[in-house]
């Protein structure tokens, strides 16, 4: 270790006082970087500062009481890493219109090599991703972690959680099958509902008067496009405020001193990355994604629905009466997106101790177990998807 | 920063204002032509217009009164950047006033509406609206009736006219 002083921990007790006079002196760190034939580490590190930034990052002070729920932000930047590789490939194989979107996603999943398992890598990613985001929220909020000088991480994590949200509303057209064909009629009607702009909305989100050629142009540009844009942005800014102001301690201060991140938060990283990983192969190996018929707007036999963690909202618009919709579409939706944007400042309590921001924590749990219970409901009253019978085993006979 | 000269002569704080307003202004122009001509181009649809066609659909004798009768037919249609055969359904039904043609999207959200004759309503799966034989909300969130599209009876045959 002593041939390399720019990995030195801060206090190194195996170096004693009398090892240390044996050695000879060592070269500071500017004069290594400026000899004339310097190690190729040094000579990138005066460049790039490579491996000041990796020690940097690798010295984070964790404050003690820090531990599982701090690795929730790796597993989703890991799974973010997933989408964006899975995404790319299919878009390889992936043809973004009515004639060819189904065909070429049939394609990909009973024909290219390993297409079934990277499409159920996307698949089951953009779920996990959602319930992991989730989680992060949760411990978050239950932390009290958005509270001064963190109100502005919380804001852009409320901007990354409404870009995912859009990833998986315009990714569910892309196969341009019955349910995400009927999904998506349902789904771009909610732009009609607001009041006075509602009919021109509905025009530009569905790109014409019906769900067509022009949608799904649409909702692909701004799947692979629009959106991973957006989110690079935001989760940079998100890392780099999180970097700029370390990450908070428990809500009761612990005793003790904090300790770098590597190597034990580090390695509790690994280990959750390992599980989530881990669940995400599993998922798409056991539970390869289905492909159901192709979009037909005249069929009757099917029953439309979202994407299941859409169906807290699908069951909303059940129990409003006529005339109502407004409020399950845009009113309830839009104040619980304001309510999260401007948490850091409807909560005024100095503390971040539960206890003692407690109407926050109630009408949040209010909202959590408000979405909880509909999204319940909607999961138990929706029947089972129905998919091709025998397209399998069609397909792969005709190979 | 070792390595970069000191900062020479004090800058005219005037000078600094007036050539910052300029870029500023620059900058902005340059922000309009992005966004403008996007904006433009991506909103482009908002301006659509839907035009009435008319279709012959069947035999007007093979619709009894009181018969509510499932139709697909199909019509060529614009889509985007090609024109398309599209497949529409209606259901007819004779009433005492004549044959009134329903469009079969519920006026909640749009899901394709089922007819169930033992009940005689029209089911939609989604949120549980309910219509009867003529399109009235009988339960459901539904706001409105159902859709009517118009219809002519010519030389025997029902014709009905779709926006598309
Ligand atoms: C895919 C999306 C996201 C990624 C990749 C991400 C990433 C991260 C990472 C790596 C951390 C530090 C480690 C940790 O606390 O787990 C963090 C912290 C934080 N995140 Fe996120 N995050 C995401 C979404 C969100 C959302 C949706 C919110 C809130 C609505 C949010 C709010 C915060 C806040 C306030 C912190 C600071 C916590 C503290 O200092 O204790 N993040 N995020
Ligand atoms: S779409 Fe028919 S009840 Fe909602």
């Amino acid at each position: 270790m002593s041939k390399r002083p720019t990995y030195e921990p801060h206090e190194s007790p195996s170096l004693t006082p009398e090892v240390r006079v044996d050695l000879p002196r060592e070269a500071s760190e500017q004069e290594r970087l400026h000899l004339d034939r310097p190690a190729f580490r040094d000579w990138l590190e005066l460049r790039v500062g490579w491996y000041g930034f990796v020690r940097k990052n690798l010295d984070e002070p964790m404050p003690p009481g820090v531990g599982w729920w701090q690795t929730l932000g790796n597993l989703l930047l890991t799974l973010l890493m997933f989408q964006f590789v899975t995404g790319i490939a299919l878009a390889m194989f992936y043809s973004a219109s009515p004639e060819t979107a189904h065909a070429s996603v049939k394609h990909i999943t009973f024909n290219v090599t390993l297409g079934s398992f990277v499409r159920g890598l996307h698949v089951w990613g953009s779920t996990l991703i959602v319930v992991v985001m989730v989680m992060h929220t949760l411990r978050v909020f239950f932390w009290g972690s958005y509270k001064k000088p963190r109100e502005l991480t919380w804001v852009v994590g409320v901007l990354i959680f409404q870009v995912i949200l859009g990833f998986s509303f315009t990714g569910y057209l892309l196969p341009w099958d019955q349910k995400a064909y009927w999904a998506t009629v349902v789904g771009t009607r909610i732009a009609a509902t607001v009041p006075f702009v509602g009919d021109s909305l509905l025009l530009l989100v569905r790109g014409g008067p019906e769900v067509g050629a022009l949608t799904l142009t649409r909702f692909y540009a701004a799947h692979v496009m629009l959106l991973p844009a957006a989110l690079m942005g935001l989760v940079a800014i998100h890392l780099y405020l999180v970097r700029r102001h370390h990450i908070a301690g428990p809500v009761l201060p612990q005793r003790g001193r904090p300790v770098p991140f590597y190597p034990n938060q580090l390695f509790k990283d690994a280990v959750v990355l390992l599980v989530g990983v881990g669940m995400l192969i599993y998922m798409a190996i056991g539970f390869p994604p289905a492909l159901e018929g192709i979009a037909d707007p005249t069929g009757t036999d099917f029953s439309p629905r979202p994407e299941w963690y859409f169906l807290g909202l699908y069951e909303l618009l059940k129990i409003m009466p006529a005339g109502y919709e407004m409020l399950a579409t845009v009113v309830i939706p839009g104040l619980i997106s304001i309510g999260m944007l401007f948490l850091p400042w409807l909560d005024r309590s100095d503390s971040r101790h539960p206890a003692r921001r407690q109407w926050i924590i109630t009408s949040g749990m209010a909202v959590i177990l408000l979405i909880g219970l509909m999204t319940l409901k909607g999961i138990l009253e929706t029947p089972p998807p129905h998919e091709v019978p025998g397209e399998k085993e069609e397909v792969v006979a005709a190979k | 920063m070792s390595e970069h000269e000191p900062l020479l002569d004090p800058i005219d704080p005037q000078r600094r204002k007036v050539m910052g307003a300029i870029v500023g202004v620059i900058n902005l122009g340059l922000i309009g032509a992005i966004v403008g001509p996007v904006v433009g181009f991506a909103a482009s649809p908002m301006k659509s217009k839907m035009k009435e066609t008319w279709v012959e659909l069947m035999d007007e004798h093979l619709i009894a009164p009181g018969e509510i009768k499932e139709v697909n037919f199909s019509m060529r249609v614009v889509d985007g950047y090609h024109e398309v055969e599209r497949k529409y359904t209606v259901f007819l039904c004779r009433t005492e006033e004549g044959v009134l043609c329903l469009d079969p999207a519920c006026t909640h959200l749009g899901c394709r509406v089922e007819y169930q004759s033992d009940r005689r309503r029209f089911i939609c799966p989604c949120h549980g609206g309910v219509f009867d034989e003529e399109g009235r909300v009988k339960s459901g969130p539904p706001p409105k009736p159902m859709d009517r599209h118009p219809v002519k009876i010519e030389g025997g045959k029902i014709w009905i006219s779709r926006e598309v």
